[in-house]
C-alpha cells in the first residue's frame, strides 16, 4: 500500500512540476492545483495504513494510546486500532488553504489576461521596459 | 489570567480585519480602526513585555483547553514578544504613511482589513507553538500578502506576483508536506515536544534519532530560507518588493522576511539543529550567511534606483540574522533578536522615506534626483538618521546588534564571517551615502528639473511624516535606550539557547525533573566550534 | 441554460440536500462531519439551485451577497471563541452538556456548534461567492 501511495505521489508531483514549468497560465493554475493534491496525498502515505489486519504499518494515534484499556473495557475495539486522524486534519486544513490559493490564483489570472490580453507568461513579461526606471 | 490574553494579539487585528470589511467606503472610520488595533497592539506587547520579563516568565495559552502535546499551544517569550511588538511598531507607521501614498480608490478595495490579515498571519507565525500552525501562519500571511501585491494591477505588478504567488506556494507545498512527515516520524508537531523528544534521544546514548531527521532539518531550512531570502534563494525578492505601493513595500520588507529568519531561530536551535546532522546544518547555515551578507551588499552598491538599493538591502542584512543563528551561543542568538528588531524598523523607515522623495522629485531613479536637502531638510535629517542607524553607527540602534554578532563570530571559522559582517557593513555605508549623496547633496541634475512645489508637496505629506517619525523615533529610542532592550534580547537569547524553560512552559513539566532527562552527563554539547574543527 | 430535467431535478434535491447539510453539521461534534463539510454541501446545493433555476430568479430566491455570509460566519466563530475568554478560560473552549429533554430523552450539546455555524457560514459564502464570480466572468 505504502508503494502504491509513493508512486501515485511521484506521478501526481511529476505531472505537477511538469505542467508548473510551462508557459501557458491555465496549466500553470493545473499544475498548483495538483501539486497541493500531491503534497496532501503524501501526508496521507505518512499516516499509515488502516487496513493491516495484523496491526502492522498502523500507527497509533498519539491521543488515544492510552485508551484502550478503557475502549475495551467498555467493550469496543481497541482504539489504537483506529487510523490516526491526525494527519487527516492536516489534510483538510491544506485543502481549504490550496482551496483560498487557487480562487486567489485564477482570479490573478483573470485579471491579467484581461489586463495584457494574453494567458502566455512570456507575453505577459515582454512588454515590460528595459530599463525599470520610469515614474512608479 | 494573563495566559489567555496573549490570544488578543489574534483577536485584535481579526476583528478589526471585520470590521473594516463593512467600513470599506468610510476611508476616515477604516484609518482610525486600523489606528487603534495596531496601536493597541503595541502597547499591549510593551506592557506584556514587561511584565514576562520582570517575573521571567513565559506566558503559555493552550486554545481550546486542550493539553499541550495535543491541542494548539500559543507561547509569548521574549522572543515572540519582541518581534511582535516590532512588527506592530513598523506596521503601524507604514500604516500611517500609506493615507498619503495610496489612491483613495485603491484604499477602499479592502486595502485595511488585508493590512490586518497580514497583521494577524505575522503574529500568529509569532506566536504559535507547533509546527503546523506556523503553516497555517505563513499562508494567512502570504495570502494577505498577495493581494497587498496586486493591489492596483498594473502590468507590472502583475507580473511579478505571477513569480512571487509560484515561489511561496512551492514553498508551502513542500513545509507542508515536511510538517506531515516530522508528524510520520515523532508523532507530534509542537516545537515543545518534538524539542523533548529529540533531546531526550539525544541524550540517551543507546538510541538514535530516526534516519532522514537531518533530511527534514534541510528541508525545513530551505522553506524558511524561501521565505527568509537566504543566500541562493534570494532571487525572487528585489524585483517584487520593488513593484508594489511604497508603504506596502515598506511594511513587506520589514516584516516578512524576518517571520523566515524568525522560524529559523526558534525551530533550529530548539529542535533540528540537534544530533548528529547539526554541524552540517551549521556549516550550511554559516556559509549562506557569508554568501547572503556579501552579495547582497554588492547588489545594493550596483543599483542605481532608491527602491532597488533598498530591497537588495534586505537580503545582505538578512545576512547578519543568520550569522548570528549560526553561532548558536545565547549571546549571539540575543544580538540576532536585537539586529532583527532594530532592521524591521530602520528598513521600513527608509522605504518610507523613499516613497517621500519619490513625491518630491517623481522618481526614484538616482540620476534624476538631486537637490532634495535644500527642498525638504527635515526629511533628509530623518533619512540621514535611519541610514546611518541601518550602517551601525557607534551610538544608533544598529551598533548593538552587529558588535554583539561579529565580536561572538569573531573565534569561529578563523573570524572570516565576522571579516566579512565588517566588510558588509561598510559597503552598507557605501550604498547608503550613494543615496544621500546623489539624492539629498547633489544639486538638481539641469536635465530632469524637479517639477513639483516643495511647500505643497510637504503639505500633502503629513501623514507620511507622522509615519516616518515614528519609526525614526523608535529607531532612536532602540539606539539610546539600548539598555533595556538589550536585556530582553539576552533573556530571549538564553531561553533560545537553553530549551528547557520553554519546554516546561509549555508542556508543564517540572523543570528540574525535565533537565535530568534532557541532559545526560556524556552529551557532547554540539556547538559551532566542533563544526569548525570537523570542517576541514 | 437551465434545461426542463435540471430544473425539475433540483426541486427534488435541493431540499434534501439542504436537510443532509444540516445534519453533517450538526453530527460533527462527535463524528465525520462539521461545519466545513455541511457548509461545503450546502454551497453546492445552492449551486445546483442556481444552475437548476438560472441566474436571474436564484437572485430573486437568495437576495444575499456572499460576501455578507462570510462576514456573519467570520463574526459568529469569533464571539463563539472570545465568550470563554471573558470568563477566564483559553480561547476557543468549549462549554460542553447534555440537555435533559421531555420523555426522558437528552442531547448532547457542545458550545462549539456556534463555532461550526461560523464555519458552515464562511464555506457557504466563500465558495458561492468564489463560484460565482467566476462564473460571472463566463456567462458576460
Amino acid at each position: 500500500m505504502t508503494f502504491v501511495m509513493a508512486v501515485c505521489v511521484a506521478v501526481v508531483f511529476g505531472v505537477s512540476i511538469y505542467m508548473l514549468l510551462g508557459r501557458e497560465l491555465k496549466g500553470l493554475a493545473m499544475g498548483v492545483f495538483l501539486l497541493g493534491h500531491a503534497a496532501n496525498l503524501c501526508i496521507l502515505a505518512q499516516s499509515g495504513s488502516p487496513v493491516l489486519p495484523d496491526g502492522e504499518g498502523l500507527k497509533a494515534p498519539p491521543v488515544l494510546s492510552h485508551g484502550d484499556y478503557e475502549a475495551a473495557a467498555h467493550g469496543g475495539e481497541a482504539l489504537s486500532r483506529m487510523v490516526d486522524p491526525l494527519p487527516q486534519a492536516l489534510i483538510l486544513t491544506a485543502i481549504v488553504i490550496s482551496f483560498a490559493v487557487m480562487a486567489f490564483l485564477l482570479t490573478l489570472i483573470i485579471v491579467s489576461a484581461r489586463k495584457t490580453n494574453t494567458l502566455d507568461i512570456n507575453e505577459l513579461g515582454k512588454e515590460q521596459l528595459p530599463t525599470p526606471s520610469q515614474a512608479h | 489570567m494573563i495566559n489567555h490574553q496573549i490570544i488578543l494579539f489574534m483577536a485584535i487585528p481579526l476583528a478589526a480585519g471585520l470590521i473594516s470589511v463593512t467600513t470599506a467606503k468610510n476611508l476616515f472610520l477604516s484609518r482610525l480602526i486600523g489606528c487603534v488595533s495596531l496601536g493597541g497592539m503595541v502597547t499591549m506587547g510593551v506592557i506584556l513585555l514587561w511584565l514576562s520579563h520582570r517575573d521571567d516568565v513565559i506566558y503559555v495559552s493552550q486554545l481550546g483547553n486542550w493539553q499541550a502535546p495535543f491541542g494548539i499551544s500559543i507561547i509569548f517569550d521574549s522572543l515572540s514578544g519582541l518581534l511582535i511588538t516590532a512588527a506592530s511598531t513598523v506596521a503601524l507607521g507604514a500604516y500611517i504613511h500609506s493615507f498619503d501614498m495610496l489612491e483613495p480608490d485603491i484604499e477602499r478595495r479592502y486595502y485595511h482589513p488585508l493590512i490586518q490579515l497580514l497583521i494577524f498571519g505575522v503574529n500568529l507565525s509569532f506566536l504559535t507553538g507547533d509546527l503546523f500552525n506556523l503553516f497555517v501562519a505563513f499562508e494567512i500571511m502570504l495570502l494577505a500578502s498577495y493581494a497587498l501585491l496586486t493591489l492596483g494591477g498594473t502590468r507590472k505588478q502583475l507580473t511579478q506576483a505571477y513569480k512571487y504567488v509560484l515561489l511561496n506556494l512551492l514553498a508551502s507545498t513542500i513545509f507542508v508536506m515536511t510538517a506531515g512527515m516530522v508528524y510520520g516520524m515523532f508523532g507530534t508537531l509542537n516545537m515543545a515536544d518534538l524539542a523533548r523528544i529529540v533531546h531526550e534521544i539525544q541524550a540517551d546514548p543507546d538510541r538514535e534519532l530516526p534516519t532522514g531527521f537531518t533530511a527534514l532539518s534541510i528541508t525545513l531550512l530551505l522553506v524558511f530560507g524561501l521565505k527568509g531570502a537566504f543566500f541562493p534563494l534570494w532571487f525572487w525578492l528585489p524585483d517584487t518588493y520593488y513593484t508594489c505601493p511604497i508603504s506596502i513595500a515598506g511594511l513587506f520588507g520589514g516584516v516578512l522576511t524576518k517571520v523566515g529568519v524568525y522560524s529559523v531561530a526558534r525551530t533550529f536551535p530548539l529542535i533540528f539543529a540537534v544530533g548528529e546532522g547539526s554541524q552540517l546544518i551549521i556549516l550550511i547555515i554559516a556559509v549562506a550567511s557569508a554568501f547572503t551578507m556579501f552579495l547582497g551588499v554588492l547588489g545594493a552598491v550596483s543599483q542605481h534606483e532608491i527602491r532597488r538599493i533598498l530591497s537588495i538591502h534586505v537580503i545582505s542584512q538578512i545576512g547578519y540574522m543568520m550569522f548570528g543563528i549560526a553561532i548558536m551561543t545565547g549571546w549571539a542568538l540575543a544580538g540576532c533578536v536585537f539586529f532583527m528588531i532594530h532592521n524591521m524598523v530602520v528598513k521600513c523607515a527608509l522605504f518610507l522615506c523613499c516613497g517621500a522623495m519619490e513625491k518630491h522629485a517623481g522618481t526614484d531613479d538616482l540620476d534624476r534626483l538631486g537637490g532634495l536637502l535644500k527642498r525638504d531638510v527635515f526629511l533628509a535629517v530623518l533619512f540621514f538618521i535611519a541610514a546611518l542607524s541601518l550602517v551601525g553607527l557607534p551610538p544608533l540602534s544598529g551598533f548593538f546588534g552587529k558588535l554583539v554578532i561579529i565580536r561572538e563570530g569573531w573565534p569561529y571559522y578563523w573570524g572570516t564571517l565576522s571579516i566579512v559582517g565588517l566588510l558588509t557593513g561598510s559597503l552598507t555605508l557605501l550604498s547608503m551615502l550613494k543615496i544621500w549623496g546623489y539624492g539629498f547633496w547633489n544639486p538638481t541634475p539641469k536635465a530632469h528639473p524637479i517639477r513639483t512645489d516643495a511647500p505643497t508637496v510637504k503639505r500633502n505629506l503629513k501623514a507620511a511624516y507622522t509615519g516616518i517619525v515614528f519609526l525614526v523615533g523608535t529607531a532612536l529610542f532602540l539606539g539610546f535606550a539600548a539598555e533595556p532592550v538589550c536585556q530582553v534580547a539576552l533573556r530571549a537569547g538564553e531561553q533560545l539557547e537553553d530549551p528547557v524553560p520553554y519546554i516546561s512552559a509549555v508542556l508543564r513539566i517540572d523543570p528540574d525533573v525535565l533537565r535530568v532527562s534532557l541532559e545526560a552527563p556524556a552529551a557532547p554539547q554540539v556547538t559551532l566550534s566542533a563544526a569548525a574543527e570537523a570542517s576541514p | 441554460m437551465t434545461s426542463l430535467i435540471l430544473q425539475t431535478a433540483s426541486k427534488l434535491i435541493v431540499p434534501l440536500a439542504l436537510l443532509f447539510a444540516a445534519y453533517m453539521t450538526l453530527k460533527g461534534h462527535n463524528a465525520p462531519g462539521g461545519g466545513f463539510i455541511g457548509g461545503l454541501c450546502f454551497a453546492v446545493t445552492l449551486i445546483l439551485l442556481r444552475m437548476g433555476v438560472g441566474p436571474e430568479v436564484f437572485n430573486r430566491m437568495v437576495p444575499l451577497h456572499p460576501r455578507v455570509l462570510v462576514f456573519v460566519g467570520l463574526a459568529v466563530a469569533f464571539l463563539t471563541g472570545l465568550v470563554p475568554l471573558l470568563m477566564g478560560y483559553p480561547f476557543l473552549t468549549s462549554y460542553v452538556t447534555d440537555l435533559q429533554l421531555p420523555l426522558g430523552a437528552s442531547v448532547h450539546f457542545a458550545s462549539a456548534l456556534f463555532f461550526d455555524v461560523g464555519v458552515l457560514l464562511v464555506v457557504v459564502g466563500t465558495s458561492v461567492g468564489m463560484i460565482l464570480r467566476l462564473s460571472q466572468e463566463v456567462e458576460a
